[in-house]
């Protein structure tokens, strides 16, 4: 079996990997960097960067903690770019290294599919050559979206790309788009001390978490003085001396350094030959896959953000594998069930499954547990005590259907969540499992009881 | 003790009323409970509130709770030196620690308020 794929990513290299296990000989091709987005200009790179806001936040909090740190304490942007880039330079290499070790060649270059089972390969010097193939996946990715009015200049009207490089920390900065990435970079930035203001079309924060999610963020952002607008959009970008001049339509003009648009991504998916060898493409220029990850093309596979499902690098890597199993002959399907996301803004966002707001809709009973993480003894002893978890079980069954949480390390929690949706486990199984004491997951096990308001450690209603 | 000259509210805020203008804030009684207050969320001057409505929220280290305003009316002041020292409740809660200012809609609502002495017994009873 021969198989070529285009695209390094979380979901391009995985998929290499696991075909490259099962006995396939495999070519990847790509054009920037080993490990695409997540691991240059996502994932990685920008949670490196939120590690740093951690750590000065607690430093700033030293005194609570019974420590005298002496003088002031600042961010120091270009050792905090350096620690960031050597991380990633570590996983680049990681991944070039699980390559040679599976025998995975790598071709630096462009990828054109010529027919399904033909690909052209435009290397970095300039010369041509052709791959023949059995099977093919396209894992092209994602890049930020522009939008028209407000083209990316790279110094002040940026990208979250550019947002990665930054000389300086802006004095101020106006974030287009209160969504995952906006919300994160707001947070960030903040902590570094730039005066934020974001702005948003949508009614409230984190628009595709469940709505007390938001609330509570946004609290969080009062309580931090990162200004939220909502309901608004960004109408004229004017770029003056003082800085630039956003109008707003509400009429208001906000002053900022920079301008970040954060507003979404767009899908790669031109001058790569997917249209002319007809590979169909959604109404949003995604590329259109069964449950197998197969195209309409026979032998043509793809994965990743370029298939518009949720923009996740876990989620990619998952459909790499099915895809990599289904070209080696299995028949997998994708499931969407259980996809935890998570939101590293301050504090963490996690969630899998239903969202309370959406259970009318789909006529599904429901109950729901909270519980707080300042009614734990551990969220006092580190000092995070701000969030919650909500549990969303099915009222009948008392199968867990979601789990939102909103808190210190909300992203490491929400597995728990991940396992008991995926395996229709109940919020009685989880009371019924001894939880660790003291730490952050008891959180979970008080929130499952407290779906039968039988919680510990919450008072008497 | 609950001071004499303030009026109190089932939802644990006082009032301090001049003419149509009332000051509130909550309750000894309420401070205690929530214990070490964090953050207040303040209403907006101008914001409009119905009585038995929340006009803001407070965060203790214990638990979050809503502030319920005791009366309809407009806020025309809050007390901006809360949001950067909301331990002010706690040591103050009748003084410093007030949370807004506001006017009455309808002077009226405030003849159902509690006095001092009904809600020093409307406590005892709650704490039973």
């Amino acid at each position: 079996m021969r198989l070529s794929i285009i695209g390094s990513g979380p979901g391009g290299y995985v998929a290499a990997i696991r075909a490259a296990q099962m006995g396939a000989q495999v070519t990847v091709i790509e054009e920037e960097e080993v490990g695409g987005t997540c691991l240059n200009r996502g994932c990685i790179p920008t949670k490196s960067l939120v590690a740093c806001a951690e750590v000065l936040a607690k430093a700033k909090k030293s005194e609570d903690f019974g420590l005298d740190l002496k003088g002031a304490i600042s961010p120091n942007l270009s050792r905090i770019l350096a620690r960031k880039d050597k991380i990633v330079s570590g996983q680049v290499k990681g991944v070039r290294n699980l390559f040679k070790s599976w025998g995975i060649t790598l071709k630096e270059g462009r990828g054109t599919l010529i027919s399904p089972n033909d690909l052209r390969v435009t290397l970095k010097d300039g010369s041509e050559e052709k791959i023949k193939s059995d099977r093919t996946i396209i894992a092209t990715g994602s890049r930020p979206l522009e939008l028209p009015p407000f083209p990316f200049n790279g110094s002040n009207i940026i990208s979250s790309d550019d947002a990665l490089r930054l000389n300086t920390i802006p004095k101020s900065i106006l974030i287009v788009g209160a969504g995952i990435i906006g919300c994160e970079f707001a947070c960030i930035l903040k902590e570094f001390g730039s005066e934020v203001t974001l702005v948003e079309m949508l009614p409230r924060a984190v628009a595709t978490e469940d709505v007390e999610i938001s609330e509570l963020l946004e609290r969080e952002f009062r309580k931090k003085k990162i200004k939220l607008i909502k309901n608004v959009r960004a109408e004229r970008l004017d770029i003056k001396s003082d800085g630039v001049h956003a109008v707003i339509s509400d009429g208001k003009e906000i002053i900022a350094e920079k301008v970040l648009v954060a507003v979404g991504r767009a899908f790669n998916t031109n001058g790569m030959g997917i249209e002319e060898i007809g590979v169909q493409r959604g109404k949003r220029g995604e590329i259109v896959v069964n449950k197998k990850m197969q195209t309409n093309r026979p032998g043509v596979y793809a994965i990743g953000d370029v298939v518009g499902g949720p923009l996740l690098a876990h989620v990619a890597s998952r459909q790499g594998i099915i895809a990599a199993r289904n070209i080696m002959g299995n028949e997998e399907e994708m499931d969407y069930s259980s996809v935890p996301s998570a939101i590293f803004t301050s504090p963490e966002i996690a969630s899998v499954g239903l969202r309370e707001q959406d259970a009318a809709a789909r006529n599904i009973n429901i109950r729901t547990g909270h519980f707080q993480f300042r009614a734990l003894g551990k969220a006092h002893i580190i000092g995070e005590i701000d969030g919650f978890v909500k549990i969303v079980s099915d009222l009948k069954t008392d199968k867990v259907l979601g789990m939102h949480i909103i808190g210190p390390h909300a992203s490491d929690l929400i597995h728990e969540g991940t396992l008991a949706i995926r395996n229709g486990i109940t919020t009685k199984d989880i009371s019924e499992t001894i939880h660790a004491h003291p730490t952050l997951s008891e959180v979970l096990m008080e929130a499952a009881e407290q779906s039968h308001g039988e919680a510990i450690h919450a008072a008497k209603p | 003790m609950n001071p004499d000259d303030l009026r109190y509210h089932k939802e644990h805020t006082w009032l301090r009323v001049s003419g149509r203008k009332v000051t509130i804030g909550i309750t000894d009684y309420a401070q205690d409970a929530l214990g070490d207050i964090v953050y207040i969320d303040l209403p907006e001057v101008d914001t409009d509130v119905e009585a038995n409505n929340e006009i803001g929220e407070i965060e203790s280290t214990k638990a979050t709770s809503s502030i319920i305003s005791p009366v309809s009316g407009r806020v025309v002041e809050v007390n901006e030196d809360l949001s950067e020292s909301p331990e002010i409740i706690n040591e103050e809660p009748y003084g410093k620690g007030w949370i807004a200012i506001m006017e009455v809609d309808d002077v009226s609502d405030l003849d159902d308020l509690m006095d001092s002495a009904e809600y020093t017994k409307y406590v005892e009873e709650e704490a039973k």
